[in-house]
Parts: C-alpha cells; sequence; structure tokens
C-alpha cells in the first residue's frame, strides 16, 4: 500500500541505461537474474501458481461453485478434502486454485494498464515540458495528495462492488504514481546528447519520443511498475476483502477471506487460507522486483 | 453440519473464564441488561428509528409510545394491535377518510411535559408537514412510507384529534403503530438553543440535540448515549402503564453486526442478551446453560413469481407444483437448525388474517410431479426458472443454501433452476423496478424476504394491480381482478372483524392462487443467560422488555 | 526558511481544492439514489421526489459542490443522512480513535525499523543483516488484512489472550490508558505496524549502508574516531530521511486504516468509512474522505517543512 519509494531519482536503480548498448544491456541483466537463486525460486512459485491457475479445469479438481450443507467447514487434511471445505462446503483447495485466475488479473491487470497509461502520459509530460507538462502534473498531484488505499477504496466504493469497478479504482491510483516516475526520467534524458542530435536531424516529437526515449527510459519505469505489482495485488483482494471487488460466488482470494471469516471460531486455520495465497504471490513479486531491480543496477 | 471441536469448547470456556474477569458487572443493587443487537449502529434514537423493525424493537418502543401498539404480552397468540397513546377511535360515519382519536389523559413525556392532542399534531407534522418548523426530511421516508394514505391532523379539544387521510383506508390504525411521539417541548427548547443560518439549519441541530438527550412517553429513558457504540436507557418508573414499569433498572445497547462477536460477547458474559446468535454455536450455547429464544415472525422468505407475458409461472399447475414440492420441514431440520417455522402462506393458522385457503401448501411430491406432467413437462422436459437472489441481506436468513436446497429440491419435480446471485442492495433496488424491467437480467422470480405485519405490506403491495412497478412492490405484475375486488372491500371495511376478515379472505385467495412460492417464516432467535427471567418472545417482530428481571 | 515555508502552503491551496472537487466529484458521478439509506426502497416515487428537494439533491453539481464547500470553509460538512449527526463531529471522533491506533502502531514500527534497519545496515551481508530484511520483506508483502485474522486466530481463538474485536471494554468513549483497554490495541496496533516496520527498515538500512561505505568514514576511522562517533555521524545523516519517510508513513496509517479497522471493529475513520459506502451516506462520505485526505496533504506539507528545515540542501519546488 505505501511501500512505494519515495522519490523515483534517488533510486539507484531507476538510472536510465546507456542507449548504445541496450541489448547487451539486457542480457547482462537476464543473466545476472537467472543466477540470483531467491529470484529464481520466487519465479518457480509464481510460475506454479499461474499455470495451476490458468489449467484449473483440466486439473481434475473438485466443482468450485458446487457446495453441499453436509459437508460445510471440513478442517484441512480431510479425507478427499485435502485443505478442507469453506462454509458452502466447496472444496477449498479446487476454489484456492480456480481464485488464483481472478485474483491475479484483478490484482495484476490495473498495473499493466497504468503502467501504459502512466508511461504515455509522462513521457509526453517530461518531453513537451512547458504548460502541458503543468498541466498533467498537477493533476497527478492531486491524486497524490490521497493516501493509496483510502483513493481506491473511496474510487470503488463510489462505483460499487464489481470486478471492472475494482480495476478501474487501481488503475486510477497507480496512474499518478507511475506517472510520476515516467516523468522524472524523461526529463533526465531529454537533454542528452543523443537526444539532442536526433532532434538536430530533423526526427518530429513523436519519433524521439517513440524511438529514443521510450527505449531509454522503460526500463526504468518498468522496474517500478513490477514493485507495485505486490500492492495492487494487496489491494485489489483488499477490496474484495470489504465486499467492494469480485462478487459472490466467483472463487477469489479476497473474497473467501472475507466469507470465511465469520468461520474463525468454528475452522479457524481453513479461514487464513486464502490470504496465504495472496502473501505468497505478494512477496514472490516483491522478491523478484528486489531481484530485478538489483540485476538492473550498474554499480555493483 | 454443526461442527464442534473440542478445541473450540476450551477456547469458549476460556474465553468465558478470563474475560468475565476482566469486566466487573456494575456493582450494587442496580440491575443491568446488556444486548448485543445486529444493528451495525445504534437505531436513531428521535422517535423514528432506522435500521428497519430491530430500530423499532430498541429505540422506538422503549423510548416512545405510538397512538396504537402491538400486543406482545403471549408467546402463543397472534400479536394484534391494541390501544396505546390513544383509547379509542372511530372512522366518521359519513366521510370516511376522516378518524377521531380519544387520548390517553394523565400521560407525562419523559421531560414532564403533558402529552396532548397538540403533541399529536406536532408528530404528525414533523414528517407530513413542509413547511413545519419540526420538518425533517430525515424521517420522513421510513415514516410515511409505513402509513402511505395519513395525510394531515387537526385538534378537536386538548384529548381528541382528528385524522385525515387521503383515501379511505382501514388499516391507519395499523399504519399508526409506526409514529411514535417525541415531546415537542424539548425538541422547541433545543430549536430556540440552536445555532443556524436559518430555520432549516436549526431544525436539524434541534433533531440531532433531540437524538443525543431524548423524552418520548415510552417505558425507558434515554441515560447515555455514544452514536455508534452504546446506548443506555433507564427505566421510567413513572411510566403510564403501571402494568408495563420494567423491573430492571437498566438496559444497555450495544452494535455488535458479526454473529460470531456477538456470540464470544455472550459467552464471556460482556453481554448478557444477544440477537441472533451464530448458529454453529447454538448446541454450545445450549450445553453451557444459555436459554435460546425463539417464535415465529410476522416474516415470509418467499419466491416472487413473475407473470409478465412468457413467464412459465403464468401456469397455476407450475406455481402449486414448485410449492407442492419442496419439503420445508427438511430445510428447518438439516440446514436452519430448526431456526425457521415452514410456510403455507404469508399468514400461518390461527392468524386472524389467515382464511381457509383451499390449496394446502406441504410436501407432496407425486401431487407435484403430476402436475408438472400435466403442465407438459417431465423428467426429459425442464423447465428452466430463473431467480434472482443475493448472497446475503436483512431478513434473508441464508439465502444461497437456502436456494440451493430448493434448487435441488425443485430439479425432483423437473426443474432446472438457476440462480443470479447480486448484491442485496441491487435486488432491493430491482425489486422496485420489476420484472420487466433489464435489471431483472430475464430473472423470472425474485427471492426478497418481507416484513407481514400490516396488511399492505403483507399483502397488498404484492397482489394489487395497481402496486405494479414503479408504484409499489408487485414485481411481477401480478394483475387479478379478484385480488382488486378483494383489497378494496379490505380497505373500506372499518368494521375490525369485518376488515380481519376481509383481509382473510384476500390471504386465501392468494394461496389458492399460488401467487408465491411461500419457504420460511424467520423466527428472530435470541439467546440470554440465564440470568435474564421473565422474557416472553411474541410472534412478533418485536419484544416487550418490561416484565424481563436480572436474578 | 521563512519564505519557502509560504511558498509551500500557498502551493497547498490549489492541490487542496481539487482534492475537495475529487471527494465531490466522487461521491456524487456514481449512480444509485443518494437517499437509499432515508428512503425505503418501498417508499413512492412522490415521496422519493419531495425527500431529494428537500436534500438539495435536485439541484444542478456545480450549484452542490459551491454550497458544500462554501461550508466546509466555516467548518461545517453537512449532516450524516442516516443519522442526522454533523459530519465533523463524527469524522473527528472517529479520526481520534484511528490517531491512538496510529500512534500505537507507529511506537512499534518506527522502532523496531529503526533497530532493524540499523543493525542491517552495518552488517551488511551477513546473516544478520539476512534476517532483517526477510523481516522487511515480509512486512511489506503481507496482506495485513489477513495478518489481522492470523492474530485473532492465534492470540483470541486458539491461545485467547487478547480480545478479537472492540476498542475496550464499553467502547471508545471510556477509552484509558489501563491494560483493561490496551488488551484491546495490542494486535490490532501490531498489524498496523507491520507496513511502516517494513519501510523503515529497508530506508534506514539502505541510509546506513550508504553513509558507512562513503569514503570520509573510513577516514574518520582511521583518524582514530571512535564507533561511537561513527554511529553519531550515521545518525545524523540518516535522520532526514528517515524522518521524512516515517512521517509519510504515519499519513498512510492515519487515511489507510480501513482494512485493519474493519477486522478488528476498531471505531475508527476506516470504520467510519465503511459504513458510509454500505450505506451510501453521501454527506458522510464525502466528509470522510476530505478529512483523511487533507490530513495526509497537511502531514505532506509539515514532512517537507521539516526536512527543508532540517537539511536545507533538499528544499523542493
Amino acid at each position: 500500500m505505501s511501500e512505494l519509494p519515495l522519490s523515483a531519482t534517488a533510486d539507484a536503480a531507476l538510472q536510465v541505461a546507456p542507449a548504445t548498448s541496450a541489448r547487451g544491456y539486457w542480457a547482462t541483466v537476464g543473466r545476472r537474474i537467472l543466477r540470483d537463486k531467491v529470484s529464481m525460486a520466487c519465479a518457480i512459485v509464481l510460475l506454479l501458481i499461474f499455470v495451476s491457475a490458468i489449467l484449473a479445469p483440466w486439473l481434475g479438481l473438485e466443482d468450485p461453485y458446487k457446495g453441499s450443507m453436509i459437508r460445510r467447514l471440513r478442517h484441512i487434511g480431510t479425507s478427499g478434502y485435502p485443505l478442507g471445505t469453506d462454509e458452502l462446503g466447496r472444496d477449498m483447495l479446487a476454489r484456492l486454485i480456480y481464485g488464483g485466475r481472478l485474483s491475479l488479473v484483478i490484482g495484476i491487470l490495473p498495473v499493466i494498464l497504468a503502467f501504459c497509461i502512466g508511461t504515455s502520459l509522462g513521457i509526453i509530460a517530461g518531453y513537451v515540458g512547458g504548460r502541458l507538462n503543468t498541466a498533467i502534473m498537477r493533476t497527478v498531484d492531486v491524486f497524490y495528495a490521497f493516501p493509496s488505499v483510502l483513493l481506491a477504496i473511496a474510487i470503488s466504493g463510489a462505483l460499487g462492488a464489481g470486478i471492472l469497478n475494482s480495476i478501474v479504482a487501481l488503475t486510477i491510483v497507480f496512474v499518478p504514481q507511475i506517472t510520476r516516475v515516467a516523468e522524472s526520467v524523461t526529463t533526465g534524458v531529454r537533454n542528452m546528447d543523443f537526444v539532442e542530435a536526433a532532434r538536430a536531424s530533423g526526427a518530429g516529437p513523436l519519433t524521439i519520443m517513440r524511438v529514443h526515449i521510450l527505449g531509454n527510459v522503460l526500463g526504468a519505469i518498468f522496474v517500478y511498475a513490477t514493485s507495485l505489482i505486490s500492492v495492487s495485488m494487496i489491494l485489489a483482494a483488499g477490496l474484495s476483502f470489504l465486499g467492494l471487488g469480485t462478487k459472490p460466488p466467483e472463487p477469489e482470494w479476497g473474497l473467501m477471506l472475507n466469507t470465511l471469516r465469520t468461520a474463525i471460531y468454528v475452522n479457524p486455520w481453513v479461514a487464513a487460507l486464502p490470504g496465504a495465497m495472496i502473501f505468497a504471490v505478494s512477496i514472490c513479486f516483491n522478491l523478484l522486483s528486489d531481484g530485478l531491480r538489483s540485476a538492473m543496477d550498474i554499480r555493483n | 453440519m454443526l461442527i464442534k471441536t473440542t478445541a473450540r469448547a476450551a477456547l469458549i470456556a476460556a474465553l468465558a473464564l478470563t474475560s468475565a474477569a476482566a469486566w466487573p458487572r456494575a456493582a450494587g443493587a442496580e440491575t443491568v441488561l446488556r444486548i448485543g443487537m445486529t444493528a451495525a449502529d445504534i437505531p436513531r434514537t428521535l422517535g423514528q428509528p432506522d435500521q428497519g423493525f430491530e430500530g423499532n424493537r430498541f429505540t422506538g418502543l422503549t423510548m416512545y409510545d405510538a397512538l396504537t401498539g402491538w400486543d406482545l404480552s403471549s408467546a402463543d397468540k397472534p400479536s394484534v394491535v391494541i390501544p396505546g397513546l390513544a383509547t379509542e377511535w372511530k372512522v366518521d360515519d359519513a366521510d370516511k377518510t376522516k378518524w377521531t382519536f380519544k387520548l390517553r389523559p394523565g400521560v407525562t413525556f419523559h421531560d414532564g411535559t403533558p402529552f396532548n392532542a397538540d403533541a399529536v399534531v406536532w408528530n404528525v407534522d414533523k414528517v407530513l408537514k413542509q413547511d413545519a418548523p419540526q420538518f425533517d426530511p430525515s424521517q420522513v421516508g421510513v415514516t410515511a412510507s409505513r402509513m402511505p394514505t395519513l395525510a394531515s391532523a387537526k385538534k378537536i379539544d386538548d384529548m381528541t384529534v382528528e385524522l385525515t387521510t387521503k383515501e379511505p383506508d382501514s388499516f391507519l390504525p395499523i399504519n399508526l403503530t409506526n409514529l411514535f411521539m417525541a415531546s415537542p417541548a424539548k425538541w422547541q427548547h433545543f430549536y430556540e438553543k440552536a445555532e443556524g443560518t436559518d430555520a432549516k439549519a436549526k431544525s436539524q441541530a434541534a433533531w440531532a440535540a433531540f437524538a443525543k438527550d431524548a423524552a418520548g412517553t415510552g417505558p425507558w429513558k434515554m441515560a447515555s448515549f455514544t452514536p455508534r457504540e452504546r446506548l443506555e436507557l433507564v427505566k421510567n418508573a413513572d411510566y403510564w402503564n403501571k402494568a408495563r414499569v420494567p423491573k430492571i433498572d437498566k438496559m444497555v445497547l450495544l452494535p455488535m453486526p458479526e454473529a460470531n462477536a456477538r456470540t464470544a460477547a455472550l459467552l464471556s458474559g460482556q453481554v448478557d442478551w444477544v440477537e441472533a446468535p451464530a448458529p454453529d454455536a447454538l448446541p454450545e450455547l445450549k450445553q453451557r446453560g444459555f436459554k435460546l429464544y425463539a417464535n415465529e415472525q410476522p416474516h415470509v422468505w418467499p419466491w416472487q413469481f413473475s407473470r409478465v407475458e412468457g413467464s412459465p409461472w403464468n401456469d397455476i399447475r407450475v406455481r402449486k407444483a414448485a410449492n407442492l414440492c419442496v419439503d420445508r420441514e427438511g430445510l428447518r431440520d438439516g440446514l436452519l437448525a430448526g431456526l425457521m417455522v415452514p410456510a403455507s402462506g404469508t399468514f400461518e393458522p390461527g392468524h386472524p388474517w389467515r382464511g381457509k385457503p383451499t390449496f394446502e401448501i406441504k410436501y407432496d411430491k407425486p401431487a407435484a410431479q403430476k402436475l408438472m406432467q400435466e403442465a407438459g413437462f417431465g423428467p426429459n422436459k425442464k423447465l428452466t426458472v430463473k431467480i434472482q437472489t443475493s448472497a446475503s441481506g436483512s431478513g434473508q436468513m441464508q439465502p444461497l443454501p437456502m436456494n440451493e436446497y430448493l434448487q435441488q429440491a425443485l430439479a425432483e419435480c423437473y426443474f432446472d433452476v438457476q440462480l443470479d446471485v447480486i448484491e442485496w442492495n441491487t435486488l432491493f433496488t430491482n425489486w422496485r423496478r420489476g420484472a420487466k424491467d433489464p435489471s431483472a437480467n430475464g430473472s423470472n422470480a425474485t427471492n426478497v424476504t418481507y416484513a407481514a405485519m400490516d396488511p399492505f405490506f403483507a399483502l397488498v403491495r404484492f397482489l394489487q394491480s395497481g402496486m405494479a412497478p414503479p408504484v409499489s412492490n408487485n414485481w411481477g405484475y401480478i394483475n387479478n381482478p379478484k385480488f382488486d375486488e378483494l383489497v378494496k372491500t379490505a380497505r373500506q371495511t372499518f368494521d375490525p372483524a369485518a376488515r380481519d376478515a376481509a383481509l382473510a379472505e384476500l390471504h386465501a385467495a392468494s394461496v389458492d392462487d399460488a401467487a408465491f412460492l411461500y419457504v420460511a417464516h424467520d423466527v428472530g432467535p435470541r439467546a440470554m443467560s440465564p440470568k435474564v427471567t421473565g422474557v416472553i418472545q411474541p410472534k412478533s417482530w418485536f419484544i416487550d422488555f418490561s416484565p424481563i428481571a436480572m436474578q | 526558511m521563512l519564505a519557502y515555508t509560504a511558498r509551500r502552503i500557498v502551493y497547498v491551496i490549489p492541490i487542496v481544492i481539487s482534492v475537495a472537487l475529487v471527494c465531490f466529484l466522487l461521491v456524487h458521478i456514481t449512480p444509485g439514489d443518494p437517499l437509499v439509506a432515508v428512503l425505503p426502497a418501498d417508499a413512492s416515487q412522490e415521496l422519493a421526489a419531495q425527500l431529494r428537494a428537500a436534500y438539495g439533491f435536485d439541484r444542478p453539481l456545480p450549484a452542490q459542490f459551491g454550497l458544500w464547500l462554501l461550508r466546509a470553509l466555516h467548518g461545517d460538512l453537512g449532516n450524516s443522512i442516516a443519522t442526522g449527526r454533523p459530519v465533523l463531529a463524527e469524522v473527528m471522533r472517529a479520526v481520534g480513535n484511528t490517531v491512538t491506533l496510529a500512534i500505537a502502531a507507529a511506537v512499534i514500527g518506527f522502532t523496531m525499523g529503526i533497530l532493524l534497519g540499523l543493525i542491517a545496515g552495518y552488517f551488511r551481508e551477513t546473516w544478520i543483516d539476512k534476517v532483517a530484511t526477510s523481516f522487511a520483506i515480509a512486512g511489506v508483502s503481507v496482506p495485513h488484512y489477513w495478518l489481522g485474522m492470523v492474530l485473532v486466530i492465534i492470540f483470541s481463538v486458539e491461545l485467547n489472550w487478547l480480545p478479537a474485536v472492540g476498542a475496550g471494554p464499553n467502547g471508545s468513549n471510556s477509552w484509558a490508558w489501563d491494560w483493561a483497554h490496551l488488551q484491546y490495541l495490542v494486535l490490532p496496533a501490531i498489524t498496523t505496524s507491520v507496513i511502516p516496520m517494513g519501510i523503515v527498515t529497508r530506508t534506514v538500512r539502505a541510509l546506513t549502508g550508504d553513509i558507512l561505505s562513503q569514503d570520509f568514514v573510513e577516514a574518520l576511522r582511521a583518524k582514530g574516531l571512535h564507533e561511537r562517533g561513527v554511529f553519531r555521524h550515521v545518525i545524523k545523516n540518516a535522520a532526514p530521511t528517515a524522518l521524512a519517510v516515517m512521517g509519510l508513513q504515519l499519513g498512510y496509517m492515519l487515511g489507510g486504516s480501513i482494512l485493519i479497522e474493519t477486522v478488528f471493529s476498531w471505531p475508527g475513520s476506516g470504520f467510519l468509512l465503511n459504513s458510509a459506502i454500505f450505506q451510501r451516506d453521501l454527506p458522510l462520505l464525502q466528509g470522510t474522505i476530505l478529512v483523511l485526505a487533507l490530513f495526509f496533504v497537511v502531514l505532506n506539507l509539515l514532512v517537507d517543512i521539516a526536512q527543508a528545515a532540517i537539511d536545507p540542501r533538499i528544499k523542493r519546488g
């Protein structure tokens, strides 16, 4: 929610990659991250969760929607229900795996959308400068004036519950943050020699932004965006947890946590499972983002 | 289905021990009853409570009286309307829109000022007369919708008022149980002290002040109030009805919206009484000596059918088959752990508005299958029906599991039931938009529970053709000239016994027509410490706190 | 310094007005009847129209906004629709409870964070560092509402040491700083503290590491400066950034308390926001959001000014 780097420019990883050796640079980054054990472990865990979510219908799981009154709230380890059953007698293992589908989409999609929108806005503001910069950045400041949790909840509380609304709300939360980073790195490059050279050779602003700026700032913005995924996962599930995101009976980790909360006196550990999934995904993304950041940090 | 573990039993036992030690009870001889309500906030205290009938139960009928009231003295007999602050009333012979109410002499408000005709007029004006200084729009919604025909009040003499309705309406005395009498003098005092730029702002400020320091005529007086957390009421030793002066000194009301938190609070001795304990904890509570109360409530858990063109429910055989195909006793004993009464109509036998329906609603699967076959369906030709429902909601009991139960039950009678699960507020709003509205999403039944205390809310708004959306809740556009005729008769029959007979005839006709799929009545479960005695839970949404004692 | 402060304050004014506009628009552009809290679904259309007029919801939006802003400037955020109580009083009462929680969490989180951060920074790349940074990364990655639930399961359900929900045996009104009341604060405060703990740890670790790796520290040590002197040097140089981070974290705790307050039924501003959302109580909703956002803006401003006062090099804007 709030684990955002304080100011983008102060961050070592956000240094601009040298334009000439971009391909070699990325190859180095790739090699370095492949050697990082923690990052690789996280990548494998995430891959497992992703693949099982995608392949859920073919894994021979129970129907995640089908409940039964006679087998409500079975404990973990009950035969036939390795992770127990929920408050309506639905198989927890199936719901946790199926739940990955929605949970990952509503957690990651906002960051992707915000990455696209924020990068465009930030590069335009940073490159064009002047009044346009002021207009974009002052608008961004207004949204920045809200704590992100408050903003997300205010927007989705206003729009009402629903998957689409929660994605919109989170995208609006992240656009200003990414715009700020994009603007600041763009401002850093706009007066560099190679941009000057391109300008002197008669390239138009669109070409310069697309060809010369984008390639040089994308890495920094990308690393920043990956650090937002964990926040976004937690917030998206949090919205569902409050009843502002996914609606029943869809399996989704935040919502499952919400509906199982009433069962903590009866079957506490089953009630805690969906949160463990959110935690696992969130910590893996954070570690992976850290790994990427240090792999990209040329100084080391 | 009731899961119980030794670990949990141990937990609760331990919880009870430590917590009881941590919170010493009020010292001395003062008897205090602490109640955990299901509401998330203290219902409004200024006279017209919000939070539905739980509001009326805790902050309406405790601190206030209305002109008419409910008989809450018996657990067996139906709860009927009895005199309250009015001793008698009658409608004008010549003009059936005019009623005279004789007021009870010698009643005073908690602030010592007398209750009289001026006070009644003042209280009617607070919700109906827009240019009155005390007019408060925030109280209008909950009040005016429960007395839809009342138009105005006029003082005849100190102890007599004349009430006028927009059209002849024999339900008025029943409606008036919802208009609570607040002290005009106390409000005026706050109004004069209030700061504000205009009269409207002053009025709002006065009501806000009144809500913190209220005065009615009821058996309980407000002692202290912490918004959203706590309301303390003390007994009114000078209550006009000496038989209903409270036996305990003080009652503390605490909002506890979560069933588990409520139950834990009862077990730990933090409260003495909880509304609607967590169903899974009932065996635990019984075993540990807590007392459980439940009784049939004027509440119906139905499927309300769409009767628009093309709806499968337009065939009465289908409607009857659905009603005969559900094992309600099985639902009660299984899923709901005994906490429901099987519904065979809106009112059950013994109720004055029950009547004598010829169609008997019970579980008879062969008869249901036969009806479906006659209607052209069978094992290989299922009838698809779509039901709009929600996952939670006030009065909805356990909507999803219950609907899944119906889904399974009706599958035996060749129904293919599809559920359209939406948010409770949306479901409730759609209820008013009707089956033809796009919001119905192709559903041909909706699953909104209703309170059945008042004939308008129990019958008229669903059955009369003029009540179709957007006017009221005839969601399915029922258009049955017989119902319309019977509604009209009932509304214009002013002798109470004859009126009740007319209503009974209307109810019987609706059952015979299988107008709804009647499933269950809620039972208002509550659990309390064995120290609480003298509890009578009537067949009502309400309860009288006066005879209750603490040992 | 004075000029800088003045400039920062002037710069905040348009932000405040825009924030108010965003609050208002958020709440008003949305579908749904604003009077759902006081208007039963079975009320007649005539009654609905009458009430809309009585509440002023029939007026054009710009007029409603103007009126609301004008009143807000006079300290009047209107009355809650559902309860009729003045919004400002409701919000401030709730904010008081949130502040109690935030301060308790800040004490825990900041102390732990500074300690862990210093240790990790001093012993960089050792196992001690690894343990401390693992704590930090777990702190920033954990869904704190879930952590709250797990703590309730462990300490209330299984061990029965601490109460699960609420703000004291008799509600927050009779709050006191004794164990009977404090035990209600323990779990929510710990839950709230994990994120600031993680962030402060990471910040302090990075700062400490950076400072210690600078050449002049080596020079100081070579000159025979005591480790205590080095430590003082670290503190002095790390303080401005660390303080800024902590200031912002305090802001996030005040404004982002809704999830934790919901888990623990803590009667603070987040809890209020939650009930305002679900009752669709527009004046309460926009008032609560506005007050919380303004707190955050003011806190940001104070952090900026304090930072500039400590270290004049980092004047911004």
